[in-house]
């Protein structure tokens, strides 16, 4: 029974040992030289212009969780819509009632002024 | 490319009759949701509230149906058996009783009424789900679907930063607890190769299993994991927090529906599907049930909030109904139960006291907002005093017949001693109950705060009085809500005369329970 | 004969309809229904004799005579039990409803009733606050004590157990004086309540072990739980569990400590009761139900419960002597005094435990009136009941003075009282016992006549103290003691009444003491045999009064 694990627990153990030893010896050898660009967030780009204490709007968040929500719950639709034809009208029920809760969420986000931009 | 439609796959056999309790409560709370969001304000107050007690009331109604049914359904994920349904009477039970007290509470406006109440109903319909969880997976799925609202419901006064503080401890802690949890159901899958009861049963009924590491691992991040969630020593530093930042209507409806499904799967899974590893988990969880009774009720000592004290006291009585599970016999179910109903009782008339008195006071959850309530507002006066004797284990009430059913379980059992463990916790809880009752009745009522004057309120600008954690609650001209709360005053003097009726005439209880106990296959 | 239960239950529907009627009077024609209940209360009863309280009285007074034609009724023929009620309350757990009237409980109910009754007349005299919710209670511990003495079935006892103490939590916490009021209240009701909760773990551990070794359904039924006796280890720890209860509740020397400050906090009038009648339950529990259902354990412990019953007779009369609080000198007398009666009881004999059962009527019969006229006093030297402050008060009062001789003499058990023949039968059973402990104890009978007598002499006669303006005592006063002077009297004169009636029952009870220790064979000799008729006989005839 425990010996199945064993190749997860080899894969752990080097994972965990191979990984530590590149960050140790990293730190250990590697050369520290601190210059003004090497402090920035993006060592071959342009000068940020951006102060560091800037906020992101939490409008992004927002629309880009819901955009995640709706696009994951649309994926779950395809295997459905390949297959509908075999399990014939349970299916069917079961994919309008799913497409109905969706809408109602849709329409709550909606109404809720969620996808307003403020 | 192969055309699958010729093989004729068949949709799954569903028993509509068995889930339809809980589809009742997911259309519900879709309804509500969506209702929420329609018309006016007068609208979303009142017939949000309703429509949500309409829902419960078809899901009572839909239980009352299923009665005497014991049957498997969803391909043996749930059981419909007496424990599911009485389980779901008292859920049903305690969820109405929230959503009473919340009519005009702060909590539910915020939260614009529709989702609190659509939150409510999912939670409900998680517990339902975990009452009649048969498989590991539906155990998980009800405990998330429990869980997740209750985070948010704890959140919902939004202006308050105790509520906030109160949802994220919760979030933070719970999250801990299901993934604790979950770490244990994958390792007894592990061992034993099945996600289901009975095969999990059955698995380590033959074999070394039962002591094997790893499921003996699996079962104890099982116990940590489910004691956590219903608030068991040494894993209840997060309750007198939460309960006392949340709403209080939200308090009481955690402190009363989350045990009930908590100790409903604690029966299901460890008194049936962990039968043969008892040996292992009894004597631990009896060990558990005395360090909770004991730091329950020391905890509750001397506190001056009257939520944080019920948050103490529901850890003791949660040690006391883990007697009856620790005994894994058809008695120890049906004491488990009956003390489950009794606590229903005795701890909504409490609460609903509690959110009155917030309401008519500037003093918070604080007990000295009780001073003097016994010559001011008997009608309240007298279901906080049978509550507070019920959880103490006075005769006569509810809670004195509970402890008396969970103690002779523990004596049948074999294990005495937990009963002596009970007894001596109900004697140190007196420390606590008793100066309830007497701020009641013998103690003046404080002079600066009487509650019909509305000119201690009105003019209150900026930040609310948050004495002792509590909420005051304003209504929506921004006075007090002083005047008549028809609806607590239901809830408490139904819940306090329950308390006191099925103390004298316990009987209907114990027959209700009877059944509970029999279908787990337990001596 | 009416049933039990109207007995039972008479005196809290009387509480409640009394509340409630005058609730309903005192609301007509006010609009706000909740805010009109503190004024009203206020308004409807401020004076003496309220609604509330007159139907109290009529309720307490109806259940005395209810419990005189139980005594008058009762057949002393045998040990059986007499006017059963016998339902099913709870069959799940096997709980009956079952009262009975049985020689050692017939004059605990008279007893009882008649101190209630008394006790509501004298609360009848003044006013009290809230008198709906006081009436209320105050039957409410009427019918809870009461059911305490009624109920033959275990679980049914401990529910009355525990009940009566939350009306006097109440009444006490409600309505009595201050300083300390609550402190005391909460002292007093963890005290008691911890004892009665290990018994409440150890009557439900009776039920279940019995069950389980009978192999038959559980059962509280004491006759039931008679007849399957358990092993003597489980015995021990039960019969522990049951003493704690029922020695706080008399109180006993080491478990005492609730007892000045909830003596000082209470009204007196629910003193009277509380002192007269609660501790007697504690006493009551001893015989009836431990020596009957823990015989074994019960010989094992009966050398400790002698030593802590010589410990309360001594040091609660060296407390009564040195008190100058006369309600404590009442207190601790009452310590010395249910010190003598565990004595009887624990003496394990016949005699003992007749003894003790007639020490319990005669010492609620001296204390109650006792604490009244200490309340008298009270009024008479500007409401303190030091005794320093009082003096010479006979001068004015001649009357009140000899109700107070009598009462003093008979808390003395002089020659002549029933509390002498009382005593002297529990100091024959301990001679026959454990004959140093009974010599010790006799030193306990001369320290009550120092006591009592320092009482009456420092509040009665001597120099006439600081504040006191005597007067004599009023004719309502009178009406509450007169019945009880008349009841020492008369029991002092007839005493076979109660020893006639009581005796069955009380051999009955001490006999399965003795046939756990007796071999099986002389066992019935000594239950049914010849020779214990005779010498009860001889006994009796022994205790005649001169």
């Amino acid at each position: 029974m425990l010996r199945s694990y064993l190749p997860a627990i080899v894969f752990l153990v080097l994972g965990g040992a191979v990984g530590g030893a590149f960050a140790v010896l990293n730190s250990v050898i590697g050369p520290r030289r601190a210059t003004p660009h090497k402090q920035d967030p993006y060592e071959c780009g342009l000068p940020s212009e951006v102060k560091r204490g800037m906020r992101f709007g939490i409008s992004f968040y927002l629309i880009a969780m819901l955009f995640i929500l709706f696009d994951i719950e649309v994926v779950f639709l395809y295997p459905i819509a390949v297959e509908l034809r075999a399990y014939g009208s349970y299916a069917l029920t079961e994919t309008i009632v799913f497409i109905v809760l969706l809408f109602v969420a849709f329409g709550y986000v909606w109404r809720r002024g969620a996808l307003e931009w403020r | 490319m192969i055309p699958l439609a010729t093989a004729h796959l068949k949709g799954p056999h569903i028993d509509f009759a068995g889930l339809s309790p809980l589809i009742a409560l997911l259309g519900g709370s879709v309804l509500v949701l969506i209702v929420g969001l329609l018309g006016s304000r007068w609208i979303r107050a009142q017939a949000v509230p309703s429509l949500s007690l309409g829902a419960l009331g078809a899901a009572l109604g839909l239980t009352i149906w299923q009665w005497n049914a014991q049957k498997s359904i969803v391909s043996g994920a749930l059981r419909i058996d007496d424990l599911a349904l009485v389980l779901n009477l008292v859920l049903i039970a305690g969820a109405a009783c929230t959503v009473l007290l919340a009519w005009r509470s702060l909590a539910a406006r915020e939260a614009a009424h529709g989702e609190f109440h659509a939150l409510l109903l999912s939670s409900v319909a998680g517990m339902s789900l975990l009452a009649a969880a048969q498989n590991t997976v539906a155990l998980f799925v009800g405990l998330e679907l429990l869980s997740i609202p209750l985070y948010v419901l704890c959140a919902t006064e939004l202006k308050r930063e105790h509520s906030l503080e109160s949802g994220l401890k919760y979030l933070i802690v719970g999250s801990v607890g299901s993934a604790t949890l979950l770490y244990g159901l994958a390792m007894i899958y592990g061992a034993t190769g099945t996600t289901d009861f009975a095969g999990i049963a059955s698995a380590l009924s033959n074999g070394s299993l039962a002591t094997d590491p790893l499921t003996l691992t699996g079962v104890a991040l099982c116990v940590a994991g489910l004691c956590f969630k219903s608030s068991i020593a040494p894993f209840h530093q997060w309750t007198p927090d939460v309960y006392e930042g949340a709403p209080t209507p939200v308090t009481a409806f955690m402190a009363v529906t989350t045990k009930v499904a908590a100790f409903g799967v604690f029966l299901r899974f460890f008194d049936v599907a962990l039968i043969d590893t008892q040996v292992s988990w009894g004597p631990a969880l009896a060990v558990l049930a005395t360090i909770t009774i004991l730091v329950g009720n020391v905890g509750a000592l001397g506190q001056s909030s009257l939520k944080r004290m019920l948050a103490y006291s529901s850890v003791a009585q949660a040690g006391y109904m883990l007697a009856g599970v620790v005994v894994s016999t058809q008695l120890g179910v049906r004491a488990t139960v009956f003390y489950l109903a009794a606590y229903l009782f005795m701890n909504m008339a409490a609460f609903a006291v509690i959110v009155a008195r917030e309401r008519q006071t500037d003093l918070g959850d604080s007990i000295g907002a009780l001073a003097g309530l016994g010559r001011e507002r008997p009608l309240l006066a007298w279901p906080m005093t049978i509550s507070m004797l019920a959880l103490a284990g006075i005769p006569a009430t509810a809670g004195f017949m509970g402890k008396f059913y969970l103690i002779d379980a523990a004596v049948s059992g074999g294990y005495t001693w937990l009963g002596v463990a009970i007894v001596v916790g109900s004697m140190i809880s007196l420390g606590y109950y008793l100066p309830v009752i007497a701020a009641m009745w013998m103690r003046e009522a404080p002079a600066a705060t009487s509650p019909n004057d509305a000119s201690v309120l009105a003019p209150t600008p900026g930040p609310l009085p948050a004495l002792a954690g509590g909420s005051s609650e304003l209504d929506e001209d921004g006075g007090p809500l002083s005047g008549s709360q028809p609806e607590v005053l239901v809830v408490a003097v139904l819940a306090g005369a329950a308390t006191i009726f099925f103390g004298v005439i316990p009987q209907p209880l114990f027959d209700l329970v009877h059944g509970a106990g029999s279908g787990l296959g337990l001596f | 004969m009416p049933p039990l239960s109207i007995l039972l239950w008479l005196p809290f529907v009387c509480g409640l309809l009394g509340a409630l009627a005058s609730a309903v009077l005192a609301r007509g024609g006010r609009t706000n229904a909740e805010a009109s209940a503190g004024d009203a209360s206020a308004a409807s009863g401020r004076g003496a004799w309220g609604a509330p309280g007159v139907v109290a009285l009529v309720g307490s007074l109806v259940a005395l005579g209810l419990a005189i034609a139980y005594i008058a009724d009762y057949k002393s023929g045998g040990a059986a039990l007499q006017h059963v009620t016998d339902t099913v309350w709870i069959s799940t757990l096997g709980i009956h409803y079952k009262l009975a009237v049985t020689g050692l409980n017939v004059f605990l109910l008279g007893l009882t009733t008649l101190l209630f009754a008394v006790a509501t007349l004298a609360a009848n005299l003044r006013s009290w606050e809230r008198p709906r919710l006081f009436y209320f209670h105050f039957m409410l511990a009427e019918s809870a004590v009461l059911g305490a003495f009624l109920a033959q079935d275990l679980a049914l006892f401990v529910s009355f157990f525990d009940l009566m103490l939350i009306p006097f939590y109440f009444l006490i916490g409600g309505w009595g004086r201050e300083p300390g009021r609550i402190k005391a209240t909460i002292k007093l009701v963890i005290y008691t309540l911890v004892g009665s909760l290990l018994m409440l773990a150890a009557a439900i551990a009776t039920g279940v072990l019995a069950s389980q070794q009978g192999g038959g359904h559980i059962t509280f039924v004491l006759s039931a739980l008679h007849a399957l006796p358990l092993s003597s280890g489980s015995q021990e720890w039960i019969f522990l569990f049951f003493a704690a209860a029922f020695l706080v509740k008399m109180p006993a020397f080491p478990l005492h400590g609730w007892m000045p400050d909830g003596y000082r906090a209470m009204p007196i009038e629910v003193l009277m009761v509380f002192s007269g009648v609660l501790s007697k339950v504690g006493a009551y529990g001893f015989l009836a139900i431990v020596l009957p259902l823990f015989p074994q354990a019960a010989v094992h412990f009966q050398t400790l419960m002698l030593l802590i019953a010589l410990a309360s007779i001594l040091y609660g009369s060296a407390q009564a002597f040195s008190q100058t609080d006369a309600r404590l000198i009442a207190g601790y007398s009452s310590v010395a005094q249910l010190g003598f009666i565990t004595l009887g009881i624990f003496s394990l004999n016949s005699q003992g435990a007749q003894g003790a059962l007639l020490q319990m009527v005669n010492h609620g019969l001296v204390v109650a009136p006792l604490l009244f006229i200490v309340g008298l006093l009270a009024k008479r030297t500007g409401g303190s009941e030091d005794v320093r402050q009082m003096g010479g008060l006979a001068f004015r009062a001649p009357v009140l003075a000899s109700l107070f001789l009598v009462v003093a003499l008979a808390t003395l058990a002089i020659p002549g009282s029933s509390n002498f023949v009382g005593e002297f039968l529990i100091l024959l059973g301990v001679f026959k016992a454990k004959l140093a402990i009974a010599i010790i104890a006799f030193s306990g009978v001369v320290l009550a006549s120092v006591y009592a007598l320092r009482l009456f002499i420092r509040a009665m006669h001597n120099r006439v103290g600081p504040s006191a303006d005597s007067h004599e005592i009023s004719i309502l006063d009178g009406a509450v003691l007169a019945p009880l002077i008349a009841v020492i009297v008369f029991l002092a004169l007839y005493p076979q009444l109660a020893l006639h009636r009581s005796e069955r029952s009380v051999k009955a009870a001490v006999a399965s003491v003795q046939a756990s220790t007796v071999p099986a064979q002389t066992v019935a000799r000594v239950i049914s045999g010849p020779r214990v008729v005779h010498r009860s006989a001889t006994f009796a005839d022994s205790v005649r009064t001169p």
